[in-house]
């Protein structure tokens, strides 16, 4: 190697380090929310341990999704009236999908249910896939919660009702359960739309974020859910 | 605040750009980059007492962040084709940057990977990185040499001369 072979890496590893500064990258997370993680993962690793009792809430924590067709409310009515929410409307007549790590089924009156298992590594491919079979439009992520700038209308409190859970939604006459089935209103999903799914991929961590995304609009994703209003939000936003 | 949290506190406020950078690097995704770099963090304050000792602390966690983040890059591999929406995780890259540059960085082998890593972001020495990697200088070096063939043959002219 001589010294213009050495020039030349040096100029190589240069273009590296500029093409790479050259991302806008973002700023570091609170020092807070790191070692909150690292606790986090600190008590993991400690239950993990501990066997038998960790298996069974693990059992405990498995999630079911429901995802609804028609609602069979009028709270939970499509926005917009008439007209097709989504070029590929559900199809109720589609078998389901049962796999040892989450399950895709027809529910009653046009729903759809998904249930993520707990203890399993879950594919967001396939899950997607298998919603989509089922018409419903969905950006499915593990260990990334993703949004766009504008969250669409209705709100993804319209759309989605997580059971036992402090930002829960019940349509009228729905009861509230314990680890039940969370219910999405695929009709509410307006046409352009789709549903950001994001979960942590530690299935003993199966922290799971919903919201409404614009279809197609440049995605902000982040490793904390981030359920905080947005600059674009508000009447003004929405698209 | 303790002495160890005013410790690390520092040393993640100093570390978060050039880890953050290193792994951007190795991944091409800002985004899963963010979440492998902040498990990182994470893993170092548990593991702080040990980590401070430690002879190339960011090293140590550009290196847990990748590990921890191979399988989820392999995965968006998979995932880019089934859904037109998902590219725009992948925008970001393209955005004002030498597309064709990065996506040779993504398909180096992850050695080499590393090693340019460590080598461009951190500053590493050779010495220090065939410490942190477990292998000889003399192959770290080759390491080196092959992805820097491999990049020079992407990098546009104009690129090369305002570098040189």
């Amino acid at each position: 190697m001589n010294d213009n072979d050495e020039l030349n890496d040096s100029a190589v590893l240069s273009a590296v380090r500029d093409t790479i500064s050259g991302l806008p990258m973002p700023a570091a997370p609170r020092l807070e929310a790191i070692t909150a993680r690292g606790r986090a993962r600190h008590r993991r690793r400690l239950a993990g341990v501990s066997g038998l009792s960790v298996a069974a809430a693990g059992a405990c924590a498995a999630l079911v999704v429901g995802l609804t067709g028609g609602g069979g409310s009028a709270r939970l009515a499509p926005p917009h009236g008439a007209g097709p929410q989504h070029e590929a409307a559900p199809q109720r007549s589609v078998p389901g999908v049962h796999l040892a790590a989450f399950t895709v089924a027809a529910g009653p009156d046009g729903t759809t249910t998904l249930t993520l298992n707990s203890g399993q590594v879950v594919d967001p491919s396939a899950v997607r896939q298998a919603l989509a079979a089922h018409g419903i439009p969905a950006l499915v992520t593990a260990g990334e919660f993703c949004r766009t700038a504008v969250q669409p209308a209705p709100g993804v409190g319209s759309v989605v009702v997580l059971p036992g859970r402090p930002l829960q939604t019940l349509a009228p006459g729905q009861k509230p359960a314990g680890p039940g089935p969370i219910v999405i209103n695929g009709s509410a999903i307006p046409s352009g739309t789709e549903l950001s799914i994001g979960y942590r991929q530690d299935p003993n961590d199966r922290e799971i974020s919903f919201t409404l995304i614009v279809a197609g609009a440049p995605l902000t994703c982040t490793s904390i859910p981030d359920h905080g209003p947005h600059p674009d939000d508000g009447p003004s936003g929405q698209s | 605040m303790s002495h160890e949290r005013t410790e690390f506190a520092e040393f993640f406020q100093a570390s978060w750009g050039p880890c953050l950078r290193a792994v951007v690097a190795s991944t091409g995704n800002v985004q899963l980059a963010e979440d492998q770099v902040a498990e990182a963090f994470a893993r170092a304050w548990l593991s702080w007492r040990k980590v401070r000792r430690h002879p190339a602390p960011r090293a140590w966690v550009v290196r847990t962040a990748l590990n921890a983040g191979a399988s989820w890059w392999r995965r968006r591999i998979r995932e880019l084709p089934l859904a037109g929406h998902d590219t725009a995780v992948l925008s970001d890259v393209d955005d004002g940057l030498d597309a064709a540059l990065l996506a040779a960085l993504r398909h180096l082998p992850d050695r080499q990977r590393e090693v340019i890593a460590l080598r461009v972001f951190l500053d590493l020495g050779i010495d220090t990185i065939a410490a942190q990697l477990g292998i000889a200088p003399v192959t770290v070096r080759v390491h080196l040499s092959r992805a820097v063939t491999t990049l020079r043959h992407e990098l546009s002219p104009s690129q090369a001369t305002e570098v040189d």
